[in-house]
């Protein structure tokens, strides 16, 4: 069918750009739940996207462009689908954009050997790995846990000569650990996703989650905190990936005035208190998440240094938006990468200080960056002593807590995230009791 | 069965599904097949750019085995009869039915359902619904200099459904649109932004921006220029309906979802016939109700939709179910069965869930409040079954003070607290309803449309 595509759309001649990808995808599923396994699944698709570009003239009579799009099943009518994205096409008058040409593709490791022979058989594996690590840990139980796998497979052609493939895997692990003392009952919930098994240490998560469980059971409080916070690990990952750097750094944002950043200039609104900051978006990071060798238009995978020395030196940028804004396509986001830092972990967290392990879901305003979010875990630090607490809220600007925030010399991988490990935020607020 | 007006391949292999179901059942005790198929349509019109595009499809087929402990499923995107044949062939390979739990395949039930409509989106063709948008764009962009953009997005969603057990054949085409405008305005110290957005299922009839809707949008978000963040603390607040609808989504909502009892995930377990609220709280969940941007005639496991009383006068009587949380706990199914689509398995899911409406009128919930903080709109929540917290974003509230609104912003607003203390603290409830529509997740996956509302209540809660 790809090929029966491919000669349909070489013989339009309304058509003055187009882009086809095959997708096709096969995985594997587990669910458990505590009286044993409540489903297993096996789940395959393949499915032909085509965008289409026409040129069009706008009301006034100038030259302007419409983009369209369809999806085929396998069998599907292939001029039907291809007049339908023509159509909707026709009907738009934007200003002229391209599609990418063809270009070198990078080398992008997406893939795990395993989890591609046998999803299902990995899943199985990956699911008596989390009953033996949760077994080490007697204070707590794990009554459910849910296992993804997929191998999915990408075609991409287009009319300026693209022809690439790309083969990535995936793997979602979800948990729930809990513990009682008495009628009261807590829980912590896990959730990691990776492009590969062995980027799942699943034994040190667990022993981690199950220390974050037990503290819940003697949890306070939330106190009243306007000071140094810090976050770690997946916690400090979900942090960078709240979409606020992500949606003010789009060319798309930008077109649409949504952002206010211009290259060049600060990205913060004041002074900057911590470590200057620097960050990728970085389609080429090892197994990671976002990462590919080619995003849906045909944009090779880049490292884009987005910010360097608290100035934004790029825009991410499709290549529509980079033809409107007359900047280099960059491609999708991609994965963030932040530099170390120069402190130790342990110098960083050696001063009386917050921490948040778990929010109930960091989700900041992606435009303008605040955020009050709910604190499942944190605990009030003073030298060896870690009091936990639960509830409240902390609440803040991303961009002002990244203008004041020291960065640890360690790094780690975290899925989406590559950069240090610990992040001393200098002055954030815990609205609590 | 006509009327449905099935995608082609559906309509093929409809009419051997009740084979494929027999066959399984020949060495399993249960088993069904769903078919799904999703098409829709985005548009969308801003100062600077227009954009028509196919919402991504879904269409596909699950063929369920269940041994008497677990469902096994094949999952394909196809409705080749060969295909899917060969899919329930190798699904019951290798798999034998054990001693377990026994799942009732319900009353005999066949029919055929339409979402009614009186402005069908098919009705319209693409140049006409562009054209639309356009004129509501015109409205919009120049209210007000400092609009530097004006946003128009247009979504509908046409959803085939065919489900297949030993007791039922059924079929089902809801249609689902949706049409919203963001407003961007910029300041000195940056740009803010606000939104409104209609939805339901039904017609282009439910679409509908009066000019005082789009004002309000336009002047929420110019004052939002000159916004500041709440003190931290317990305030007195009156929360509209569509933020109390979303406190329903995520306490009583998700907090009774019985997979999550299943999987000991989910404290009101333990409060069946128990008080969670004040008397004042009645929460209810109906996948039947009309227009409710998340209703449907049945669920994806075949369940007729019916409504079910979650809590009565502060008293949590009934969770809502899937298949097999019910079959495992031993209690009544409700139709809340519900799939992403057919790449994920069904789990226990909200539709239109509300809050019930109250008999004050809604000025003498203001009047009431000395000093406190009026909640006007939602951004975002999170569901916390297990320790019953509750973490609901606002967009923005507005100051109260001396029983009435004041000018003096706060934004964003963070509401925290324990759901028994908050839903204990109503004091009055509205006269008014209003109800919103969106897309729900079970935690951060398994979206599905949902639509939740409330009358005005006047509570206590932790803002900051």
């Amino acid at each position: 069918m790809f090929e029966a595509l491919v000669d349909a759309l070489r013989l339009r001649t309304d058509l003055a750009a187009w882009t086809l990808r095959q997708v096709t995808s096969r995985g594997a599923q587990l669910y458990a739940v505590p009286v044993g396994v409540e489903a297993r699944r096996g789940v395959i698709s393949e499915r032909y996207l085509v965008d289409v570009l026409r040129e069009t003239t706008g009301p006034d009579g100038t030259a302007t462009c419409g983009a369209g799009n369809t999806t085929l099943l396998p069998g599907d009518d292939i001029a039907a689908a291809l007049d339908a994205a023509s159509l909707m096409a026709g009907l738009v008058h934007n200003p002229l954009h391209t599609i990418p040409a063809r270009a070198d593709l990078p080398e992008v490791a997406l893939a795990d050997p395993s989890l591609q022979a046998d999803p299902a058989a990995t899943l199985e594996d990956a699911y008596r790995r989390l009953r033996t690590a949760v077994a080490e840990h007697p204070a707590v139980r794990m009554p459910t846990a849910e296992f993804f796998a997929e191998e999915e497979t990408t075609h991409l052609c287009n009319s300026r000569g693209i022809d690439a493939r790309q083969v990535a895997t995936s793997m979602l692990v979800e948990w729930v650990l809990i513990t009682r003392d008495g009628d009261r009952e807590v829980e912590t919930f896990v959730e990691l996703s990776r492009r590969r098994v062995a980027d799942l240490d699943l034994e040190a998560e667990v022993a981690r989650r199950a220390r974050f469980t037990v503290d819940l059971l003697s949890a306070t409080p939330p106190p009243g905190h306007t000071g140094p916070v810090i976050l770690r690990d997946a916690t400090l990952a979900a942090f960078m990936n709240g979409g606020v750097v992500q949606t003010l750094s789009s060319a798309a944002a930008k077109f649409a005035k949504a952002s206010t950043w211009e290259i060049g200039a600060s990205v913060f609104r004041g002074d900057v208190a911590g470590d200057p900051l620097a960050l990728w978006a970085n389609r080429r990071l090892p197994y990671g998440t976002h990462a590919n060798r080619f995003d849906d238009e045909g944009l090779p995978a880049q490292r884009v240094a987005l910010i360097r020395n608290n100035r934004l030196l790029a825009f991410a940028a499709n290549q529509r938006y980079a033809d409107y804004l007359a900047i280099p396509a960059t491609g999708d986001f991609g994965d963030i990468e932040v530099p170390a830092g120069q402190s130790p972990a342990t110098a960083l967290c050696a001063e009386p200080h917050v921490e948040i392990v778990a929010f109930s879901w960091f989700n900041p305003d992606e435009v303008t960056g605040d955020f009050a979010c709910e604190i499942r875990l944190g605990y009030v630090v003073n030298g060896d002593q870690r009091t936990p607490f639960k509830g409240g809220m902390l609440v803040g600007n991303v961009l002002d807590a990244l203008a004041d925030v020291q960065w640890s010399a360690e790094t780690g991988f975290y899925g989406d995230y590559q950069g240090p490990t610990t992040a001393r935020f200098g002055k954030l607020t815990i609205a609590g009791q | 069965m006509s009327d449905l007006h099935l995608p082609i391949g559906m309509a093929a292999l409809r009419g051997d599904l009740s084979n494929i179901v027999a066959g399984i059942e020949r060495r399993m005790p249960y088993a069904a097949v769903w078919l799904s198929s999703r098409q829709g349509q985005r548009i969308t019109v801003d100062n600077r750019e227009e954009q028509v595009a196919e919402r991504l499809p879904s269409a596909g087929t699950v063929v369920t085995a269940f041994d008497g402990a677990t469902l096994h499923e094949r999952a394909t995107g196809s409705f080749d009869r060969k295909s899917v044949e060969r899919e329930a062939r190798d699904l019951v390979q290798g798999v034998s039915a054990t001693p377990g739990f026994s799942i009732d395949p319900g009353p005999e039930r066949r029919g055929t359902f339409v979402t009614p409509m009186k402005i069908p989106p098919a009705s319209l063709s693409t140049r006409e619904k562009l054209d639309r948008c356009r004129d509501l764009q015109q409205r919009l962009r120049g209210l007000d200099p400092r609009i530097v953009n004006a946003q128009v997005s247009y979504l509908e969603i046409s959803e085939y459904a065919i489900f297949c057990n030993r007791a039922a054949d059924l079929g089902q085409h809801i249609q689902r649109v949706r049409l919203g405008i963001n407003v961007i305005v910029a300041g000195e110290d940056g740009v803010r932004y606000d939104w409104m957005s209609k939805s339901a299922t039904g017609g282009w009839e439910a679409l509908d921006f009066s000019d005082d809707e789009l004002g309000a949008t336009v002047e929420n978000a110019v004052a939002l220029l000159g916004a500041q963040r709440v003190e931290p603390g317990e305030y007195t607040i009156v929360a509209a309906p569509i933020v109390v609808g979303t406190i329903v989504h995520e306490s009583f909502g998700h907090g009774v979802e019985t997979d999550m009892f299943v999987k000991e995930r989910a404290r009101a377990a333990h409060y069946v016939d128990q008080i969670v609220g004040s008397p004042l709280t009645n929460i209810w969940e109906d996948p039947g109700y009309p227009g409710g941007f998340g209703s449907y005639f049945f669920d994806d496991e075949g369940m007729l939709a019916a409504s079910t009383q979650i809590v009565v006068n502060g008293v949590f009587r009934r969770g809502i179910t899937d298949l097999y949380s019910a079959t495992v706990l031993g209690i009544p199914r409700s139709a809340n069965g519900r799939r992403q689509d057919y790449s994920r398995k069904a789990y226990a899911r909200m539709s239109t869930t509300a809050f019930a409406r109250g008999t004050t009128p809604v000025a003498d919930l203001f009047a009431q409040v000395e000093g406190g903080v009026y909640l006007e709109k939602w951004s975002s929540g999170m569901e916390d079954p297990q320790g019953w917290g509750i973490q609901v974003t606002c967009h923005f509230g507005h100051e109260i003070k001396h029983g009435r609104v004041t000018e003096r912003m706060f934004a964003p607003v963070g509401i925290t607290g324990y759901v028994p203390d908050v839903l204990g603290s109503i004091t009055a409830v509205g006269d008014d309803w209003d109800i919103d529509g969106g897309g729900c997740g079970k935690g951060h996956k398994e979206i599905v449309p949902v639509s939740s509302g409330g009358p005005h209540l006047l509570l206590k809660a932790r803002l900051g």
